[in-house]
């Protein structure tokens, strides 16, 4: 209780991420590689930061070690006022790729995972279970199985399952990448809506500079191998954000500062 | 087709095919002293089963079966989940392993007689070498089919290596797990019956071969009739299971 205090203390006191000068070399058969060098970025806390760069160049990395599932050679990351050096589910949800979740579990069972993991009563569980169920808008699919499920829906319980233990900070890694345009179009939008009725600070990498700028209230861009910061954008576009935004000459102009920047850095 | 008509056919195809064992030999088309009437072996059947010298054969031969199975199966999967989880060994053993995997076992028939005799030992010793083989290949399969997406989801909620190994590897493994048991049990009947037909003095394999050997067909078929039972029930039941446990597998 006293931990969970002190975390509560350091999100009010100071930036929900911090980090501070990363550099990452992969050990490899002809000497080291390097992934990673000299990032830095604060997140302010309930702020939702998107990084984009090409394939390659060391986001996931970075993501994997905010969440305390790789460690970095030189550096400091602190999440909520301290370093992870291992993953820790009441600071950091992590939403993965594809959505993994358990094929031989069902809906509910999914999303309490990780309260199972630490005992906590099946009551309990379902009690918590269910409102997330109905924020990511899945009421009565509770007892499917993920093969019954879309790639969509699919990834809606993943976002339950990382929100379940409310911790403070959501680490997404290209969580819609799997899904068509027109599902992933939707899924960014829903993600705004949990966001803004949850205000978790929320760290999102993608591929797409559409997402970037749709989703954003900051961009940061990263160069290809070895993984550099080369532009952080403000993304003063107002909220809600709309489809129709996508076609304002604003929109335009802030994905364009993104692509020149990723097209130079090759 | 639907799934009844299905049945339907099946069924009907099994009576044709009983139906004509029992009258092809009694019109005369085939020769009644190579295939007895379908009804002669059955009441052969129950004679035998009533014997005394049976029934210790059927115990024997159950008890090698058994015995065997209890050594071959954590023995592989040990082996198995060895060579995968830790990759020098893999890197070292797999391809020698697959080397002696793709070797027909009943060579080896020879030198367990001259090891361990031709008694409940050998019989064991060699259907445990047959078998083993078959779990070591799928236990390795088994831990393989486990995606690392899994773990690395289940790691990043903070699961405990231990918790990590019941709620993710168990499960993941289980449809294989169950796959694995079915034909290893396969194997280990192959194994005690070529083992018993080949050089023993008891067991359905020693009795089978004898009866062969003296041209007593009722007693064969009755011997046939009673093994394709009892693998058919084995197998049946651990299907069973697997489609159980299996049901998120589509």
């Amino acid at each position: 209780m006293q931990y969970l205090a002190d975390v509560k203390a350091a999100t009010a006191a100071g930036p929900a991420i911090e980090i501070d000068r990363v550099s990452h070399v992969y050990a490899g058969a002809e000497g080291g590689v390097p992934a990673l060098e000299d990032i830095s970025m604060s997140v302010g806390s309930g702020r939702f930061i998107v990084i984009v760069g090409p394939s390659g160049c060391g986001k996931t990395s970075l993501l994997m070690m905010m969440a305390g599932l790789r460690e970095h050679s030189e550096g400091r990351i602190n999440v909520h006022g301290a370093p992870i050096p291992k993953p820790d589910p009441d600071r950091v949800g992590v939403i993965f790729q594809e959505a993994s979740l358990f094929p031989w579990l069902t809906t509910f069972d999914n999303i309490e995972f990780p309260l199972s993991l630490r005992g906590v009563s099946r009551d309990e569980r379902r009690r918590r279970s269910r409102p997330m169920l109905s924020l990511v808008g899945l009421d009565g699919f509770g007892d499917r199985y993920p093969h019954e499920l879309s790639g969509g829906m699919k990834q809606r319980v993943s976002i339950a399952r990382g929100l379940v233990q409310d911790p403070p900070v959501l680490l997404m890694d290209e969580p819609f990448a799997a899904l068509d345009e027109q599902t992933r179009m939707t899924m960014g939008h829903e993600l705004l809506r949990i966001w803004s009725t949850t205000r978790k600070t929320v760290v999102f990498i993608t591929h797409s500079l559409t997402e970037a700028v749709y989703l954003a209230d900051e961009v940061y861009v990263m160069s290809s191998r070895p993984g550099r910061i080369i532009d952080h954008i403000q993304i003063d576009l107002p909220r809600p954000r709309t489809y129709e935004m996508m076609a304002t000459d604003t929109f335009g102009r802030l994905r364009d500062r993104i692509w020149q920047q990723i097209r130079a850095s090759h | 087709m639907t799934r009844w008509q299905i049945i339907l056919v099946r069924t009907a195809i099994l009576f044709v095919v009983l139906g004509a064992w029992e009258i092809a030999p009694r019109a005369g088309l085939v020769n009644s002293m190579l295939l007895p009437p379908l009804t002669d072996v059955l009441a052969m059947l129950k004679v035998q089963i009533a014997r005394p010298a049976v029934q210790e054969a059927i115990l024997v031969t159950a008890l090698e079966v058994i015995v065997a199975f209890l050594i071959a199966v954590p023995l592989g999967a040990a082996a198995g989940i060895a060579i995968a989880e830790f990759p020098y060994a893999g890197a070292i053993f797999k391809p020698m392993l697959f080397y002696v995997f793709s070797i027909p076992k009943s060579i080896f028939l020879p030198m367990f007689i001259l090891i361990f005799g031709i008694g409940f030992q050998q019989k064991v010793a060699y259907a445990a070498f047959t078998t083993a083989f078959v779990v070591l290949m799928s236990a390795t399969a088994a831990v393989e089919s486990v995606k690392s997406d899994y773990v690395l989801v289940a790691r990043s909620f903070g699961a405990t290596p231990m918790q990590i190994l019941r709620r993710i590897y168990l499960p993941s493994m289980m449809p294989v797990l169950l796959e694995t048991l079915r034909i290893s049990m396969i194997f280990n009947f192959t194994g005690v019956m070529i083992a018993e037909m080949y050089a023993s003095r008891t067991g359905i394999g020693h009795l089978i071969s004898n009866w062969g050997e003296n041209f007593q067909m009722p007693q064969l078929f009755a011997g046939v009739i009673l093994l394709a039972v009892v693998a058919i029930a084995f197998n049946e039941t651990v299907r069973f299971l697997e489609a159980r446990c299996s049901t998120w597998r589509t």
